[in-house]
C-alpha cells in the first residue's frame, strides 16, 4: 500500500511527541526562553532609560507584552527554519534519511511533510509559552490578541517553509556538511525588526528584510500589541504581503526540490 | 508467476568525486563503482552478493532499493522497474543499510518501530500487533531491550532493530546490506537463522551482501561474487567450490600486526610470485595467510614463503595444506582476475 500524506504527518507527530517526552528539559527550555529574552532586553533597556522612554521610542502602549510576543515570534520563526531547513541534513546525519526515502510515495512529499509537524508544534509551543505573560498584563484581551498573533504566525509559516525547503535542497545537493541554515538564523534576527525598528538598518538590509516573512509577522504583532482593536486595513496589507511571499517561495521550492532529488539520487550522497 | 524476484541487467554506476588539492583547488575524479553488473535472484531463496570492501555491493543495493539512479542498465524487483516504478518497488521491499545507525537516538526501540510503521501507513491495533511481533521475532523482547533508548543499544541490538524495521510491513523481499557485520556471534547467529527461516517457511526472498564467506556458506542458496564492479562468478556454494577443485589451499598462521596487513599482502605476493593470496587478521596480533596453488606447487611455495617471512622477522606458527574452501575460491576469483 502506498503511504499517504496523512501517514507521514501522523508518524512525524508521533516521533516529535515521543522525543519531547524523553527529553523533558528541552521542553522546559522552550517554554521559558521568551521570558528570559524579555527579561534580558528590559534589563538592558533599564540601564539606558525607563520603561516610559522605551514606550515612547517604540510607540507602543505595552512594551513588555510587545517584547514578549516578538520574542515568541522570532523564536518560532527560527524554529521553523531550523527544523525544516536542517531536517534532511539531520536525517542524513542520523542515518534515517534512506529509510525516509524508502517510504512508498513521492520522495518530495516525505521531505516536505516530515519536518512540518515538529515545526508547527515547536513554534506553537514557543508562542503559547507567552500566554501567561499576556494574560497577566491584559487579561482575556491579552489572550485574544495572542491568539490573533498566533494565526499570523501560522500564515507566516507558509513562506518560511518554502524558504526552508529551498535551503534544504541546496544543502543536500552541495553535499558539504556546511549548514546553510546557520547563516539564516542571525539574518532573521537582524532583519525581523523585533528588537529595534528596521529603519536603523542600512538601506540595503532594509530592502532585504522585505523579502523575509518574519518582518510582516512582527509588524502584525506590533499592530496587535499597540491597539486595543488592531487596524484591520493595515493588518490585511501585511497578510497579503505574506500570501505573495508564500506563492513565490513555495513555487520556487517545488522546482528546487524536484531538481535536487534527481541530483541527489544520481550523486549517491544518501 | 514470476520466477525471479530481482533481476539486474548491465548495471553501470560512476561516482564523481572531488579530490582536494589545497584550500580552493579540487580535482574531479570518476570512480567506476559498477561496470555492468547482472544477476538474478530466484523467488524464495537466500541470495548472497559476496565481495571484498569497495567491490560495489552497497552501490548495487542502493540501486535496486531505488535510492540511487544507475547510469546504465536496468533492474526490476517483482517485475517493477527500480527507476520508473520506484514507489511500487518500495512497497515490496524491506531494507537494512549500515546497521550501526538509522534510528532516533532519543527514542526507544519500540517507539522507533512505531514511527517507521506509521510512515508505512500502519495504524492502531494493527500497528501495535506488528511492532510486538517483530520485536519478538528478532529477539529484542527476550533481551529486554524494547523500551530502552536506542542510544543505549549494543551493536547487536541495533542490527536486530534494523531487521525488525525491514520486516514491519511484512514485505515479500528483504534486501540487507551486510546485516551481521561486526556483530557478536550470538546476534549474528540469531539473524542468520531468522533469515533462513523466513525464506523457508514464509517464502520470503532474501538478498544479503557480505564479505564473510563463512556466512554465505551457511545460509545462501546461490552466491554471486562481485569484485571491482563486476560479477566474477555465480552459482551454488557447491558449484563455486568445484571451480577450485583442481587447486590446493595453503594456509599459514603468522605473527603480523593488523596495521601492516595490506602492505604485507602486496609484498608477499611479489616475493613468491603468486597473486592468489589473502591475508586476514586473527586475534592477538596474528594473521591467516591463504594461498591458492596448483597441486605439486605447494612445497616450493611453502618453502619460499617461510624464507620470506623469516628474512622479514615474521614468525610462522602453523602451516596446513587442504582442499579449497569457499574462501579460497573467493581468493582465486577476486585476486586472480586482476
Ligand atoms: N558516494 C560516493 N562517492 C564516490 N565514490 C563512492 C561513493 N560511494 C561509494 N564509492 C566508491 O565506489 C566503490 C564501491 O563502493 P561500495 O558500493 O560502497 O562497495 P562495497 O559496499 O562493496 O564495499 C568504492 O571504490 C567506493 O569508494
Ligand atoms: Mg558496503
Amino acid at each position: 500500500m502506498p503511504s499517504t500524506s496523512i501517514d507521514i504527518i501522523r508518524a512525524s507527530v508521533f516521533s516529535t511527541y515521543a522525543w519531547l517526552k524523553n527529553n523533558k528539559w528541552l521542553f522546559f527550555s522552550m517554554l521559558i526562553w521568551p521570558y528570559l529574552m524579555t527579561f534580558l532586553i528590559l534589563a538592558l533597556g533599564m540601564v539606558y532609560g525607563s520603561l516610559e522612554t522605551y514606550r515612547e521610542r517604540l510607540g507602543i502602549s505595552n512594551p513588555v507584552l510587545y517584547i514578549l510576543a516578538s520574542s515568541g515570534i522570532v523564536m518560532s520563526s527560527l524554529m521553523i527554519v531550523d527544523v525544516v531547513a536542517t531536517s534532511a541534513l539531520y536525517h542524513r546525519w542520523l542515518g534515517t534519511l534512506p529509510y525516509l526515502l524508502l517510504t512508498p510515495t513521492k520522495t518530495y512529499k516525505v521531505l516536505i511533510l516530515e519536518p512540518v509537524p515538529s515545526a508547527i508544534l515547536s513554534s506553537t509551543m514557543s508562542m503559547l509559552a507567552i500566554l501567561p505573560g499576556a494574560v497577566f498584563f491584559e487579561g482575556l484581551l491579552g489572550a485574544g490578541k495572542l491568539f490573533l498573533i498566533l494565526l499570523v504566525v501560522y500564515l507566516g509559516m507558509l513562506p518560511l517553509i518554502g524558504l526552508s525547503v529551498i535551503i534544504a535542497s541546496l544543502t543536500l545537493v552541495l553535499r558539504e556538511e556546511t549548514n546553510i541554515a546557520s547563516f539564516l538564523t542571525p539574518l532573521i534576527l537582524l532583519l525581523s525588526g523585533v528588537f529595534y525598528p528596521i529603519q536603523v538598518l542600512p538601506t540595503i538590509l532594509q530592502g532585504m528584510s522585505r523579502i523575509f516573512p518574519t518582518l510582516y509577522v512582527v509588524q502584525a504583532a506590533k499592530l496587535t500589541a499597540t491597539y486595543t482593536i488592531p487596524e484591520i486595513k493595515a493588518l490585511l496589507g501585511l497578510i497579503s504581503a505574506l500570501i505573495i511571499l508564500t506563492l513565490i517561495y513555495n513555487g520556487t521550492a517545488s522546482l528546487a526540490l524536484g531538481t535536487s532529488e534527481r541530483m541527489v539520487k544520481k550523486s549517491g550522497v544518501i | 508467476m514470476l520466477v525471479n524476484a530481482i533481476e539486474a541487467k548491465g548495471l553501470v554506476k560512476n561516482y564523481v568525486t572531488w579530490d582536494r588539492r589545497g584550500f580552493f583547488k579540487r580535482k574531479k575524479r570518476i570512480v567506476k563503482a559498477l561496470k555492468g553488473v547482472s544477476f538474478n535472484v530466484i523467488r524464495g531463496e537466500v541470495f548472497g552478493l559476496l565481495g571484498p570492501n569497495g567491490a560495489g555491493k552497497t552501490t548495487t543495493v542502493k540501486i535496486i532499493t531505488t535510492l540511487l539512479l544507475p547510469d546504465e542498465g536496468k533492474a526490476t524487483v517483482m517485475g517493477y522497474d527500480v527507476v520508473s516504478e520506484a514507489e511500487k518497488v518500495r512497497e515490496v521491499i524491506g531494507v537494512t543499510l549500515s546497521v550501526e545507525k538509522g534510528f532516533f537516538w532519543k527514542l526507544t526501540g519500540r517507539e522507533n518501530l512505531k514511527y517507521f510503521g506509521m510512515l508505512r501507513g500502519l495504524k492502531g491495533r494493527e500497528l501495535d500487533r506488528r511492532v510486538e511481533e517483530v520485536l519478538e521475532l528478532v529477539g529484542l523482547k527476550e533481551l529486554g531491550a524494547s523500551d530502552k533508548l536506542y542510544e543505549e543499544y549494543s551493536l547487536g541490538m541495533k542490527a536486530r532493530l534494523a531487521l525488525a524495521r525491514a520486516l514491519l510491513h511484512d514485505p515479500p523481499i528483504l534486501i540487507l546490506d551486510e546485516p551481521t557485520i561486526g556483530l557478536d556471534p550470538m546476534s549474528a547467529r540469531t539473524i542468520r537463522e531468522l533469515l533462513v527461516k523466513l525464506a523457508r517457511e514464509e517464502d520470503k526472498t532474501v538478498l544479503i551482501t557480505t564479505h564473510n564467506m563463512f556466512e554465505a556458506e551457511l545460509i545462501c542458496d546461490h552466491v554471486a561474487i562481485i569484485n571491482d564492479g563486476r560479477i566474477v562468478a555465480y552459482g551454488t556454494i557447491g558449484e563455486l567450490k568445484r571451480r577450485a577443485a583442481d587447486r590446493l589451499a595453503v594456509e599459514m598462521i603468522i605473527a603480523a600486526p593488523h596495521t601492516i596487513l595490506g602492505d604485507l599482502e602486496a609484498r608477499i605476493s611479489k616475493l613468491i610470485g603468486i597473486r592468489e593470496l589473502g591475508l586476514e587478521p586473527l586475534e592477538e596480533g596474528r594473521a591467516r595467510l591463504r594461498i591458492v596453488v596448483k597441486p605439486g606447487e605447494e612445497e616450493v611455495i611453502i618453502a619460499k614463503s617461510i624464507e620470506a617471512f623469516y628474512s622479514n622477522g615474521i614468525k610462522v606458527y602453523q602451516v596446513r595444506v587442504h582442499e579449497p574452501t569457499l574462501e579460497d575460491v573467493f581468493i582465486l576469483l577476486t585476486k586472480g582476475s586482476k
